[in-house]
């Protein structure tokens, strides 16, 4: 149905090049910072190596993806999906590589996670595009896997030996079909965000949104990360390629000076957005509301600048703790949490603004409102049943190592909230004939809670699961 | 208000989902609090104290918030979804076994004009289109039955009626699970117990939500013959094991090896591997020995349990292993079980059996001079046994949470992969008298995929009834789809 109504589609307009021109740089100099950031060793067919090609050939994808929203060229989406095959094919060699050099499923750490997660859910984009003819989701799930694939960049990525704990099947088992069912939730949260763009949700209130989310991820990082003005980051000690602990399990903080004030300066713009958003609403004032729009573009070149100065400071400097005497390094893989949150600000920024310039066209090339609203429940569907046996096989697991099937410690609990969440969602879908509208909130709610479960009660919460963070 | 109308209102507002979701959001957030809060099982009890102030964790303790998971209300909740679990199926219950059992079969006018799939065909020979509209059908996977009503005959076909129970399957699979996680909190139990190398134990200290002390002897001793970390390359643990024993009534009754992820289960009893260390016992002890008369200095291995023979033949063997002793009374005693301040009470026995006793008070004097023997001796090193620390639940509960999870696995399957479609056939009338044959059918979900089966029979019935054979007048074909 697309192509019919590609061909009423006007060509590219001088603004939509700029946006493309715009994302090509941007992506070189994500290439840049990455070459800078890490040195590949190691034979050409490599991990790291198709890794990195992997890397190349998803953002070359994500752009022509969102060079489709943009530009509306069906031409874009087949070299696009053409991209993403490769990737995939590059990203099973590094899997499959790890895999073998381990000697286990590459399920053990963030990174390992990371990396079958982005497998997953590049072959969940390609089966979506193939069997239900969402070509657009490419647009929503390849900027995810980019932002995946840099961030395993920034972690430690060498191959560990597994502590006692993790040596069971049950585990493997639980941590695949976490990914499995992590990876439907995250597609049926895009197709929730292409049903509200579908269904006429107004922009600005994307945007409020948009900003919410924002300064949900600086909030975060202010709440855990902020002392007298200092930003808080983990040392790493460059040589020996690992942490500074000061005990087993309790890392060496380091202060990196004034750097707390920058970031609250970047909470306090991303509220501006959102705070003008309301008080538009409730003055019914189209002023605040334009105004609001503006401060969208303050917060995110400030969030720019932010990511900026950080990298530039982890990278060249040594820093004191109030724990230890004399002065440490940092590095950007110790410090993921920081990292997924500001480019994932950055981000979801960009994809507001794709919103903001292309709106009509984006919804030209979607399918109809109703076409999403029913596959996103069948995604969820799919999600529920991989969601509830990931529980039962971690249950499992963990009355196999630590003696008890629950334990309610925060990633159990956590992950049973997901679980209520959708099981609110289907019930109130199928008894009560939520559709539409209440029932996307609800599936983005559902995927909110999961982003939780899966960074926040590692990096925001203690717990037993405190390993998975190496 | 009468007993029977509050009855009617207790048991519609706990059959209605939003009851059950409203305790499900309920349970939701304060689990999300549970996580925030630090939960006193889960923390050290100096980590409390850190993160709140005296006042505040007056007030979290007395409301329960730093313990959620075990508070008597938060149980009630738990129990409050089982019991909407419970009205809910119950009160759709006798639909559904209706559904099952005495589905509608006749399509009367009426119930034909309520379906949302349905097709007329002008036939002339009613018979032989319902034979034909069976032929098709059964095609399909639907095999009907000839229904008679009021004198006339229609068919009825229906696929997957099973799926009717997806829900109360999975509604019960909940209760069981919730069934099992209540009977392992009233009759379980979990514990630890720290067994040095060659030591047998039987009585655990209880893992007390409120932090307490308490122990449980065990039906059974536990005996550690050995124990060991093997390391990777890197230094890193790669696997802690120990070669256990249980001895009831005296007697060896089962033994393994146990590593992380693979307990041992005796009677119901599960015992995993939990830590590893060094215990405060000795597996030997070296000492130097002196001969009085002199000459040269020898060093002596003793096993804590066995001896070592001399130059002269003499057997040495430790009476008494005392980790930190004090003296009172001139007698010794121990005061803690860590080996700061160790005393050893030495055995040397001649050739004719007689033993002579010779005390080591390390931090006074660590040699026997004095204390007229043929030798001196002076502790000089010891090698510490492994303690093996075992975690030991009891949770019979439990089968009941797998056979949940199964029965869950099942019906989620069944709920979201199966679908209980209906398909009717009755002969009837237009309006000007002619003969029609009609088609109508339903689905309990997915009724997308249903209506391109409908429109595939649709279109299969047509080619059937367009057949030369047939000998109909194609002309008089009318079809009409309609959706609800």
């Amino acid at each position: 149905m697309s192509e019919a109504r590609v061909e009423r589609q006007q060509p590219a307009s001088g603004a939509t090049l700029l946006v493309l021109v715009g994302l090509g740089v941007a992506f070189a100099l994500l290439v840049a910072l990455l070459a800078a950031a890490k040195t590949h060793s190691g034979p050409v067919y490599g991990e790291a190596n198709m890794l990195y090609a992997a890397l190349v050939l998803y953002a070359g994808a994500a752009v022509l993806y969102m060079g489709y929203g943009v530009a509306g060229i069906e031409r874009y989406v087949n070299a696009a999906s053409l991209l993403t095959v490769l990737g995939f094919v590059a990203n099973t060699a590094a899997v499959v590589h790890r895999w073998s050099v381990a000697g286990r499923p590459p399920f053990s750490n963030m990174y390992e996670m990371l990396l079958s997660f982005v497998w997953t859910l590049a072959l969940l984009t390609l089966i979506a595009e193939r069997a239900y003819k969402v070509k657009i989701i490419g647009s929503i799930t390849l900027p995810i896997t980019v932002v995946s694939v840099i961030l395993m960049q920034l972690l430690p990525s060498d191959v560990r030996p597994l502590v006692p704990a993790l040596q069971s099947t049950w585990l493997q088992v639980h941590v695949t079909l976490a990914m499995l069912s992590y990876a439907a939730c995250a597609l049926s949260f895009a197709l929730a965000m292409m049903f509200l763009i579908q269904d006429n949700m107004k922009t600005q209130a994307f945007q409020a949104i948009t900003s919410a989310g924002m300064a949900a991820v600086y909030a975060a990082i202010l709440f855990t990360r902020f002392r007298a003005g200092a930003l808080s980051v983990t040392a790493y000690d460059l040589e020996a390629k690992s942490e500074v602990m000061v005990s087993r399990g309790h890392p060496l903080f380091l202060q990196i000076p004034d750097l707390g004030w920058l970031y609250l300066l970047v909470l306090l713009s991303a509220l501006v957005p959102l705070v003008l958003y309301i008080v538009g609403q409730v003055k019914k004032d189209a002023a605040f509301i334009d105004a609001a729009s503006k401060g969208m573009f303050v917060t995110l070149l400030l969030q720019v600048a932010g990511l900026a100065i950080f990298i530039a400071r982890v990278k060249n400097g040594h820093y004191g703790s109030p724990e230890a005497d004399g002065l440490y390094s940092t590095a950007l893989p110790a410090n993921p949490f920081l990292m997924a949150g500001m480019v994932g600000g950055i981000v979801g920024g960009l994809l507001y603004l794709l919103l903001l310039w292309r709106r009509e066209g984006l919804q030209k090339m979607m399918p109809s409102a109703d076409d999403l609203d029913r596959v996103t429940y069948k995604i969820i569907c799919i999600a529920f049943p991989l969601l509830t046996l990931m529980i039962a096989a971690g249950a499992y697991w963990a009355n196999q190592a630590w003696g008890s099937y629950w334990s309610w410690d925060p990633k159990e609990t956590w992950a049973a909230i997901t679980w209520l969440v959708y099981a609110g969602y289907l019930h109130m879908r199928i008894t009560r004939g939520w559709k539409g509208r209440r029932a996307a909130w609800f599936a983005i709610l559902g995927f909110a809670v999961v982003i939780f479960t899966f960074f926040g009660v590692t990096y925001l919460l203690p717990g037993l699961h405190a390993y998975a963070a190496g | 208000m009468g007993l029977k109308s509050a009855w009617t209102k207790l048991y519609q507002t706990l059959a209605s989902v939003r009851t059950g979701i409203f305790f499900i959001i309920v349970v939701g957030i304060f689990s999300a609090i549970g996580t925030v809060i630090l939960q006193r099982p889960t923390s050290e009890p100096g980590d409390l104290q850190r993160a709140y102030s005296p006042e505040t964790l007056v007030w979290l303790d007395r409301l329960s918030l730093t313990d959620i998971f075990h508070a008597w209300w938060f149980l009630l909740l738990l129990t409050m979804i089982c019991v909407c679990l419970i009205f809910v199926s119950a009160d759709r219950w006798p639909n559904a076994w209706k559904l099952y059992t005495k589905p509608v079969r006749f399509a009367s006018p009426s119930f034909r004009a309520s379906l949302p799939q349905t097709v007329k065909f002008a036939v002339t020979d009613e018979a032989a289109s319902l034979s034909v509209a069976e032929s098709v059908l059964s095609r399909f996977g639907f095999r009907s039955e000839r229904v008679t009503e009021d004198g006339a005959t229609g068919l009825f076909a229906q696929k997957q009626r099973f799926s009717v129970f997806a829900v109360f399957i999975v509604h019960l699979s909940l209760l069981c699970i919730f069934a099992g996680y209540i009977v392992d909190g009233i009759v379980g139990y979990r514990g630890n117990i720290m067994v040095p190398e060659g030591q047998a134990l039987g009585q655990i200290t209880l893992r007390d939500n409120r932090g307490g002390q308490s122990k449980k002897t065990l039906p059974f001793l536990i005996r550690c013959d050995a124990a060991g970390e093997d390391t990777y390359a890197d230094g890193s643990p790669k696997k802690w094991w120990s070669k256990l024993v249980l001895i009831e009534g005296g007697k060896e009754v089962a033994a393994k090896t146990i590593v992380v992820n693979d307990p041992f289960v005796y009677q119901g009893i599960r015992i995993y591997q939990s830590s590893m260390g060094q215990s405060g016992t000795p597996k030997t002890l070296t000492f130097a020995a002196t001969p009085a008369a002199g000459g040269d200095v020898a060093m002596v291995e003793v096993p804590l349990n066995g001896k070592a023979t001399l130059a002269d033949g003499e057997t040495l063997s430790v009476l008494r292993w005392v980790p930190d002793y004090y003296i009172q009374d001139n007698q010794v005693f121990n005061k803690s079980d860590d080996p700061e301040n160790p005393a050893v009470q030495l055995g040397l026995t001649n050739a004719k059996g007689e033993t002579k006793k010779l005390w080591i008070l390390y931090s006074q004097l660590n040699s026997t001079k004095g204390q007229d023997a043929p030798f001196e001796f002076a502790l000089k090193h010891a090698t510490w046994a492994q303690f093996t620390g075992l975690e030991v639940s009891h949770q019979p509960g439990q089968f009941g949470v797998w056979f949940g999870v199964v029965l869950m696995a099942i019906g989620l399957l069944i709920a979201f992969y199966t679908q209980h479609s209906r398909i009717w056939a009755a002969i009837a009338v237009d309006d000007k008298g002619g003969n029609l044959l009609w088609l109508g059918g339903t689905t309990n979900k997915n009724r997308e995929r249903f209506q391109a089966k409908f429109e595939q029979i649709k279109t299969a019935l047509q080619d059937e009834f367009s057949k030369p054979a047939a000998g109909n007048d194609n002309k008089n074909e009318e079809k009409t789809l309609t959706k609800a």
